[in-house]
């Protein structure tokens, strides 16, 4: 990739810092022997979550191709990876945890990677809804394969019981995953920094003059899927380490929605948003489902939709901008450090504000829509604005 | 031969959804991740009025009253306030109500599947099943063609179609013109989902249990044939659901069968690696 | 700036390295506050597969009430808490923690297979018995402190191959391949058959993808008998596949199959037999007893589900009895040592509401098959 300029902006140190901090916490919690392995489990999840929506957030938020199918990429990690730590484990001994974690994980991104690329390829044709639906379609080949292979154990799901990496009294299995987002995050904030990044969301922002501007659009495209798929891979090997059997069903398009429900929570294009979001989501599933045990458990997929209905109607809803504004977190710390809060003409370069999208997920502007008749183009506003109604 | 019809008959059903799916992304622009859980309130409706009356043409009434009502709800209190926002604003609260009504069908019905009752049949006819056709799957594709033809008809030739025309065309020009957008998307939430009460009945015709995620699979499939048939455009709807449902029937009557889902889906990609806005889509030049 | 990074990393690697060297948790003594002995369990309460998951909570919930009202052991009251899984192995071992955390000292252990090894890979290092109602796959039950209420998937796959070759000549099978249960008999029932040389018919179905069977009813028209080792949901959608095509071939099912006389109507004339341990309609004490009981809370007839998770809870009270538990704040492994010295000891058997059971060290119940024939 050249060379890459290395400084820290203070928002990414923000993400560095907020990674550390919880890892710190888990660290002493596991110190002071409060840490119980139902919450290291929990850390373990929001870390692996946090990989898989930040690297989303990659694909969606900077490259600008909605991506339903990333889940797949985790399931090839999980797979491959799952199986190649299982044959690790035999060759190395049981006390090897550490490095059969870190080679299978390169083994699981890897292939995970090559299936990147594999996708990668039809976004250079297809726009928006389309591609959209061919990663769905991707995800759920991946998983329709993996079932029927005999050697990852089929229906039945690939046994990885021998890689469980936490015991009850040192669950330090989420001290490797927040590693791994910190990798995973110093590697991306300085792409997106880098000219690469800016590549990246200009291709984003407007694709045919990216390309008359030089940029190599084939080879960033592809670049950003083969990351954003590396990493969901990592995320499948840490996922193989945390339960046993690996089984295809886990790896569905719901669960790829999930991540994109991370995603576009968080906002697209803002890598702070979707640590939260991730973490956001991760501890309400565990509280959901700590909570609701026997006939209640039947109310967690209600109070899961009414809280992610009204969080984005709140978050995005057009009449309640202003409310938002008077309200927000960005306002909040703004009169706590006593600034000018944020000013959206003083938008930062990556900072896509995502309630006005990326040209391609703008899908109206875009895509064959008309009943039979012939299409005029939108106007140049609609291009730019995204916003309907003018 | 019967593997074809077999396949026609369940590529009718996967046609009708499709047809909601295409006309709500035509008009109201956004992917109703939601519609294959109408499908299922639709199929609840038509077994407790069933059960209740166990009259077939009062559970049809029914279910498509529920639907319909029920589809204008969902888009006047979930997508209406998301009108402007990001569409994947509004893709997420689709799925959000997509959960929602799996909730609640869980919650009312149970999470069993549940037979729908001997009343739900179609009577015997003797000259078509003599040649290995079951009924179900004649009147199935016949009535999927005739919602099809009538469709078309109706957004051709009736006010309010060329109004969701214009709309689905150019919002603002349509505003400009005083077509009342939010009636003409409301409207088509309403005819969508009144088409997913169709689709739940020839379902159940079918396949005879209601279960709470039974709307969900078709649902995608539905979807995969709606895009390559070319999203938007009502043939193609109706050819993408026709096409996968007849290859799905092959595959599974081949040595290929646990692809099945594997094959279904590489065939939407490979259509679109061909054709990128599929069978029936228009083609799109780009614009600066 | 290069120097924050490299700090960064050096933090986290630091970090990395001290507690490799093994941070020493105070985990223990979750169970000192129990003043009830705690049964736990994960299983499907909500998602597709939640009418199992349902089913044994509602049958472990009876017998939890029979229990607490004679007595409980020793003076002392059960309690039992079954958390959600959505059949999904990662569920099932966060929900394992959070029920250890909160003093489970024995368990039921999860309903579906996959999540039941998530399950069994969690109670073997904790040395928590668990006696699972319905996971049927072998390694479910492969550590010492793991026991099962349910048939395995290979007896029953055996069993059915035997009994249809030897029975009928032209034999046909439909399965689930995207189902480990189904997948583990079938699996099972095709060594056997290669075994005894009979050839036969066989088609899959993916229970997720779609559940229209004309196709594999249409393939399979002309057999004498067509095997089923699914549930009973997609079986009762098969039978009337079968009507609407006109193949009158006998159904052969194992203990999924249990149920569909609710699914299927008059219409339906197949013979339907399957293997089971459990009939709703039995005249036995226990079983009558069992079912009314449900049926007064439930308003529905127990599946063999419900009578499988009422056995669960029932045989570990048994064997906790046995073993002469007087301990309310005993902790799981010095429990499970008990139980499973007395479960296995010669002589100790449970009669239940799915028959008459013994256990061995493997963890499998001895029990005997029945074949119901369903009349109509």
């Amino acid at each position: 990739m050249g060379k890459i300029n290395i400084k820290i902006k203070p928002k990414h140190l923000v993400n560095y810092s907020i990674v550390l901090v919880m890892l710190l916490i888990g660290v002493v919690m596991l110190y002071t022997g409060n840490l119980r392995p139902s919450i290291a489990q929990l850390f373990t999840q929001i870390g692996y979550s946090i990989v898989l929506a930040v690297s989303l957030n990659f694909v969606v938020g900077f490259l600008g191709e909605l991506s339903l199918g990333h889940a797949g990429f985790m399931c090839v990690g999980a797979y491959i990876g799952g199986l190649s730590a299982v044959m690790l484990k035999q060759a190395l001994g049981a006390s090897a945890k550490l490095p059969v974690l870190i080679i299978a994980m390169l083994i699981g991104g890897l292939s995970a990677a090559v299936f990147g690329f594999i996708i990668g390829l039809p976004s250079l044709r297809l726009k928006g809804d389309y591609l959209a639906i061919v990663t769905l379609a991707f995800g759920e080949i991946v998983r329709n394969i993996f079932m029927n292979q005999k050697i990852f154990g089929g229906a039945r799901g690939l046994t990885t019981g021998s890689l469980t990496y936490d015991t009850r009294r040192a669950p330090t299995l989420f001290i490797v995953t927040f590693i791994v987002v910190l990798i995973m995050l110093i590697i991306i904030q300085n792409i997106v920094r880098s000219k690469h990044g800016r590549a990246i969301t200009a291709i984003r922002d407007n694709e045919i003059a990216a390309k008359a501007m030089g940029i190599n659009v084939t080879f960033y495209k592809l670049f950003v899927f083969i990351v954003a798929a590396f990493f969901a891979g990592c995320a499948g090997v840490i996922y193989a380490h945390t339960t046993t059997p690996v089984l295809y069903t886990f790896f569905s398009y719901n669960y790829s929605i999930e991540i994109l429900v991370m995603v576009v929570l968080g906002g697209m294009g803002s890598i702070t948003g979707s640590i939260f979001s991730a973490m956001f989501i991760t501890v309400v599933n565990f509280m959901l489902q700590s909570q609701l045990s026997g006939d209640l458990a039947s109310l967690r997929n209600l109070i899961y939709a009414v809280i992610l209905i009204v969080v984005v109607i709140f978050s995005n809803a057009p009449a309640l901008k202003s409310f938002r504004e008077k309200y927000s977190l960005a306002a909040l710390f703004a009169t706590l450090l006593n600034k000018k809060s944020s000013d959206p003409s003083k938008r930062k370069d990556d900072e896509a504000k995502w309630d006005r999208v990326p040209t391609k997920i703008k899908m109206d502007a875009l895509l064959s829509t008309d009943l039979n008749v012939d299409y005029t183009p939108a106007r140049p506003e609609d291009l730019r604005g995204g916003k309907e109604g003018k | 031969m019967i593997t074809l019809i077999d396949g026609l008959s369940l590529g009718s059903i996967y046609a009708l959804i499709a047809l909601g799916y295409t006309m709500v992304y035509g008009i109201a622009k956004m992917l109703n991740f939601a519609h294959g859980d109408i499908i299922m309130v639709g199929a609840y409706a038509i077994m407790v009025t069933l059960a209740a009356t166990v009259s077939p043409i009062a559970a049809i009434i029914a279910a498509i009253v529920i639907c319909t009502i029920l589809g204008i709800l969902v888009e006047k209190l979930a997508y209406k306030p998301l009108r402007g926002a990001s569409p994947l604003a509004v893709l997420i609260t689709a799925i959000g109500v997509s959960y929602f009504l799996q909730g609640l069908a869980q919650l009312v019905f149970g999470s069993q599947p549940k037979p729908v009752g001997s009343a739900w049949k179609l009577p015997a006819i003797k000259a078509i099943n003599d040649i290995g056709i079951t009924t179900s799957a004649a009147v199935t594709l016949i009535c999927g063609i005739i919602i099809m033809v009538a469709l078309t008809l109706f957004i051709k030739y009736t006010k309010t179609g060329s109004a969701m025309l214009a709309v689905s065309e150019d919002r603002g020009a349509a505003i400009l013109m005083g077509v009342n957008v939010n009636k003409i998307i409301s409207i088509t939430f309403a005819i969508g989902s009144a088409l997913a009460a169709f689709a739940g009945m020839f379902y159940l015709f079918q396949i005879p249990n209601t279960e709470p995620t039974l709307g969900a699979m078709p649902g995608i499939t539905a979807f995969t044939a709606a895009v390559i048939g070319g999203i938007g455009s009502i043939p193609g709807a109706m050819v993408g659901g026709v096409l996968l449902g007849v290859i799905e029937k092959f595959c599974l009557a081949s040595p290929l069968a646990p692809y099945t889902v594997a094959i279904k889906f590489s065939l939407l990609i490979v259509i679109l690696l061909v054709k990128p806005t599929g069978l029936l889509g228009k083609v799109v030049r780009e614009k600066v | 700036m290069k120097k924050t990074l490299s700090l960064v990393l050096v933090i986290a690697m630091s970090i990395l390295a001290l507690a490799g060297c093994g941070g020493e948790g105070s985990v223990d003594g979750y169970t000192a506050n129990n003043t009830e002995y705690f049964i736990g369990g994960t299983g499907p309460l909500t998602g597709d597969a939640s009418s199992y998951g349902i089913s044994v909570q509602n049958g472990a919930n009876i017998a939890i009430e029979e229990i607490n009202a004679a007595g409980g052991l020793n003076g002392v009251n059960f309690k039992f808490d079954i958390k959600d899984d959505q059949a999904a192995a990662d569920k099932a071992s966060t929900a394992y923690d959070q029920l250890f955390e909160a003093g489970m000292q024995i368990a039921i252990g999860s309903v579906t297979s996959g999540s039941c090894e998530a399950f069994a890979t969690k109670a073997a290092s904790d040395s928590l018995f668990f006696m699972t109602p319905s996971a049927s796959a072998e390694i479910c039950i492969a550590e010492p402190n793991a026991f099962r209420v349910c048939f395995g998937d290979p007896d029953q796959g055996i069993l059915a191959a035997q009994e249809l070759t030897a029975n009928y000549t032209n034999i046909g099978a439909i399965y689930d391949e995207s189902d480990t249960y189904s997948a583990g008999i079938y699996e099972a029932f095709e060594a056997e058959m290669a075994a005894l040389g009979v050839t036969y018919t066989v088609k899959t179905f993916n229970a997720e993808n779609n559940k229209d069977f004309s196709t594999q009813v249409e393939a399979l028209k002309d057999c004498d008998v067509i095997f089923l080792p699914i549930y009973y949901t997609e079986a009762g959608l098969i039978a009337k596949a079968c009507v609407a095509k006109g193949c009158d071939a006998v159904l052969f099912g194992c203990d999924g199959l249990d149920g569909i006389a609710g699914q299927i109507d008059e219409t339906v004339t197949n013979q339907i037999k399957y293997i089971t341990p459990f009939d709703v309609n039995s005249t036995d004490e226990t079983v009558a007893n069992f079912v009314t009981a449900y049926e007064a809370k439930y308003g529905v007839k127990p599946d063999q589900f419900a009578a499988d998770g009422y056995d669960a809870v029932m045989a570990i009270y048994e064997a906790m009895k046995a073993a002469g538990i007087n301990d309310v704040t005993i902790a799981p492994d010095a429990l499970c040592e008990a139980v499973v010295a007395a479960i296995t000891a010669e002589g100790f058997t449970y009669t239940g509401a799915t028959g008459t059971m013994s256990w061995d060290v493997s963890g499998a119940a001895t029990k005997v098959p029945v074949i119901i024939e369903l009349n109509k």
